[in-house]
């Protein structure tokens, strides 16, 4: 299996080069049957990288350990769900995951527009093809996944064996989300391809702007969803397993993932001006560039070596590879730019600065600054190594301080956006839409102080946040109550149907709204506290309203490994509540252990226990507790964004309902002054 | 609305309002912990890139000494100054956890406001000339060299008549 895996790469190799070349050969000829060759090799490359990692999967399943990543990522007593995720957790089978995802995509883009638009198309596949060579690139000839297993034998030259079992999978990766988080977020670097491929070959085919805009929609949201899911998986993964009591780090690596998020959700939000307006398709067009180049450069950090983390693959010289690709995707894209940039022209003038436009320039601004502060940082570092010599070390503390009043000012842009018109906001029309949010935003944070709360940053936050909610909840509650004047339905019912009949627009509040939840429960940090403690049988421990009894300690054999855990009596008020297990596992196959880390969540606050191994001194089991407020909505403010991003992948429902004074004679000009026809008007924003 | 939904709208704004006032009492009844606070200042040197006081290893012998260090350090009665050289001696300037405010390690720290400026900047000059500017529509094309406006028109009529959404 593992030389039909190879050949089956080699030949995907093959067909990409072909349709790279040939689709080159079809732009300039115009060739019918050359378009449609080509076109047919693009699929057939990604019918053989489907092969190939069907391939590998293969040898993980029939423990084959003749082959070399086998070994090093698998073992016999492995469960089946884990071997699924061995195949990405090594440097070379993740890097055939890559095209695989990148394959899975490529194949439904030359699907779905086989039949349509046929003088762009031969642009985009060309450079999707060219993305998949350089991925084949490595999977072929730098880190390829079917080696197979060999040692050095008595003549100098190298025998092939099978060994009896395997090393097995790290034990940090064995946790469900480890089998779902990496293929979202791998999902999200590699669907960020397609509007990449859409906007180069549009620019490359002279095509104004306005169109590639269109057809890149879904595939960019769609990039987008998997993205934002990868990160909050990665960070819920991060705080279930690694027993630090926190979700986020700024590890270089969590940070790489975060990049082309921000540019991406820039590039979401510019877009629209591009729709409505006409405007900023030069800018839209190099944060597609730069949103794919971020997915290249997050994945050259992840695999260089260039910056320490714990998430980091093995260090190897795979990342000359990488930069000498973005090497040339900076050249294509500077090249096509300067080349055709007279079709990227806007179309319309700005009437007033108190306008939704404006709010979007700004909007862009803070996300673009939260980007390439974070970038800067990761990369400091390298850059202090370069100039003196001396490698100084960015953590968590300097993000935090750089980005929490970044990420206040977005939040407030969030409140502020839909509240603006577009072209122009009248003083009236301000007072009008501002009045109700910011008053409600303000009577919340006067309560807060009221309550004794002092933190500066998280009582901003929730200001802001309820400030947000108020926007959103007035934009479902004006269009709605204009649909049931008209329908007679109940409002649940006409909200829901405003939904459907708008899905972009008030999906994209969802959105927000899932944002606004994320955000209360980052506020939260702001007040964990944790405790350890050496505990004897029987000792007790008090963090907040909980008291944690050792009731005992066990040992359990498990397949794959021992567990040894604490048994955790929790009471509240003197009252028996539950017991909690957190535990530790020793891997027969690996010196490394893992942590189970047993939580009790609710809305109000994590109760997060730890068991922290044997302490040095008393040898006595450690319990190490945390008390993490609002961190359940984090996940779901999560489950809420990636709800509102589905809602706003569907069609809208039919026709959006159009109130004009002729067919609705007694529409009354609506509280606030809008009139039904500005409040249900179709449109993108 | 009637009443009771608007009720309901408001409860469930006070609610989110509420919700972080849940947790303020753990912030005034959390007691300042030196160490913990000192710690977080610099990184574990097990190459986690972890602040060394959040080190997730489980038996991580070096942030166990660094922590180990810091509070004998503490107990001798050293000071924040005195623990950071001891540690910056032992391990380089790597230890830190943020860049110091001095020296090149200031760059890190002045260039997040430099792009909020320059970008500031770049934003209200886009301002400033889109609304100098007259609608593309409405006037030819003329002002910026390259394609005619008859030629973008082509362009976009092309691309119209190409593409299917």
């Amino acid at each position: 299996m593992d030389v039909f895996g190879s050949f089956a790469l080699v030949l995907a190799f093959v067909c990409a080069v072909y349709a790279f070349g040939g689709g080159i050969a079809a732009i300039v000829t115009r060739h019918p049957l050359l378009i449609k060759s080509t076109r047919q090799a693009g699929m057939a490359t990604c019918c053989l990288i489907f092969l190939a990692t069907f391939s590998l999967e293969y040898l993980f399943f029939s423990d084959n350990f003749s082959s070399a990543y086998v070994v090093a990522h698998s073992n016999r007593d492995l469960s089946t769900f884990y071997k699924i995720a061995a195949l990405w957790s090594g440097q070379e089978g993740s890097l055939l995951f890559w095209s695989f995802l990148l394959a899975i995509y490529v194949f439904s883009v030359l699907i779905t527009y086989r039949n349509k638009n046929g003088e762009l198309m031969p642009y985009v596949g060309v450079v999707m093809a060219g993305v998949q060579i350089f991925f084949l690139t490595l999977n072929n000839f730098v880190e390829s996944p079917f080696r197979a297993l060999a040692v050095p034998g008595a003549n100098g030259a190298m025998d092939l064996v099978a060994r009896a079992d395997g090393n097995g999978l790290t034990p940090l990766l064995q946790y469900p989300e480890m089998v779902i988080h990496p293929p979202n977020l791998y999902s999200g670097y590699t669907g960020f391809t397609i509007p990449f491929a859409f906007a180069l070959g549009a620019l490359l085919a002279r095509y104004p702007g306005e169109k590639w805009i269109h057809l890149t929609r879904k595939w960019t949201m769609i990039a987008w969803m998997f993205q934002s899911m990868g990160i909050l998986l990665g960070a819920h993964w991060a705080y279930a397993v690694l027993g630090w009591g926190g979700y986020w780090g700024w590890d270089p690596v969590e940070n790489a993932s975060l990049l082309p998020w921000l540019t991406g959700t820039a590039f979401l939000h510019s877009v629209m001006m591009q729709e409505k307006r006409g405007m900023m398709k030069v800018w839209n067009v190099w944060l597609v560039f730069c949103t794919f180049l971020l997915c290249i450069l997050g994945t050259f950090l992840t695999r260089s070596g260039v910056v320490s983390s714990v998430h980091a693959f093995a260090n190897s010289s795979i990342g000359n590879w990488f930069v000498g690709f973005m090497g040339i995707i900076l050249l294509a894209c500077f090249g096509a730019y300067f080349k055709n940039r007279d079709y990227l022209k806007s179309e319309n003038q700005l009437d007033s600065i108190v306008s939704r436009e404006s709010s979007f320039l700004f909007n862009n601004l803070i996300l673009l600054v939260s980007c390439v502060a974070v970038l800067s940082g990761t990369l400091f570092p390298v850059f202090s190594e370069w100039f003196t010599g001396n490698r100084i070390s960015v953590g968590a503390p300097f993000f935090n301080k750089v980005n929490i009043p970044i990420g206040l000012l977005l939040l407030f842009l969030t409140g502020v956006g839909p509240l603006l018109a577009w072209r122009k906001t009248s003083t009236e029309s301000l007072k009008r839409n501002f009045g109700w949010p910011l008053g409600i935003g303000l009577a919340a944070g006067v309560i807060a102080l009221v309550f004794g709360f002092r933190e500066f940053y998280s009582w901003i936050c929730l200001l802001l946040c309820v400030f947000v909610a108020s926007t959103v909840g007035m934009e479902f509650y004006r269009g709605a109550r204009v649909i049931r004047a008209r329908s007679g339905a109940s409002f649940m019912a006409s909200a829901v149907d405003l939904t459907m009949r708008n899905t972009r627009r008030y999906g994209g509040y969802m959105v927000h709204m899932g944002m606004v939840f994320v955000f209360i429960g980052l506020a939260g940090a702001a007040f964990n506290r944790d405790l350890q403690k050496d505990m004897r049988q029987g000792d007790t421990m008090q963090i907040g309203p909980y008291t944690l009894v050792l009731q005992g300690f066990e040992t359990k054999p498990e397949k794959n490994y021992t567990a040894q855990r604490m048994l955790v009596e929790v009471l509240r008020d003197k009252k028996p509540m539950m017991m909690l297990y957190p535990e530790k596992r020793r891997f027969a196959t690996t010196v490394e252990n893992g942590t189970m880390v047993a939580i009790y969540s609710t809305l109000k606050e994590d109760l997060y226990v730890v068991y922290a191994g044997t302490s040095p001194d008393t040898q006595l089991p450690v319990l190490h507790a945390y008390l993490n407020p609002l961190v359940k909505w984090i996940w779901f403010g999560g489950v809420v964004v990636v709800f509102g991003t589905l809602v706003a992948l569907l069609p809208n429902r039919r026709a959006v309902l159009v109130l004009s004074g002729a067919q609705q004679p007694a529409a009354q000009p609506l509280a606030h002054g809008l009139t039904p026809s500005v409040t249900l008007r179709e449109g993108h924003d | 609305m009637t009443k009771a939904r608007a009720t309901a709208a408001i409860m469930m704004l006070a609610m989110l309002a509420v919700a972080p006032l849940l947790v303020a009492p753990l912030g005034a009844q959390q007691l300042s912990d030196r160490a913990k606070q000192i710690g977080g200042k610099f990184m574990c040197m097990c190459t986690c890139s972890q602040v060394l006081t959040q080190c997730n290893h489980i038996g991580c012998t070096t942030s166990t000494g660094m922590l180990k260090e810091l509070n004998q350090s503490l107990a001798r009665g050293d000071s924040e100054d005195t623990i950071t050289q001891m540690f910056v001696q032992e391990f380089g300037t790597k230890v830190y956890a943020e860049p110091p405010k001095s020296g090149f390690s200031l760059v890190a720290w002045a260039l997040p406001s430099v792009y909020l400026f320059v970008g500031t900047g770049v934003v209200i000059f886009v301002i400033a000339r889109w609304r100098k500017r007259p609608a593309q529509h409405a006037a030819p094309a003329g002002g910026a060299p390259g394609i005619s406006a008859e030629m973008l028109e082509r362009a976009r009529a092309q691309a119209s008549r190409e593409t299917q959404d």
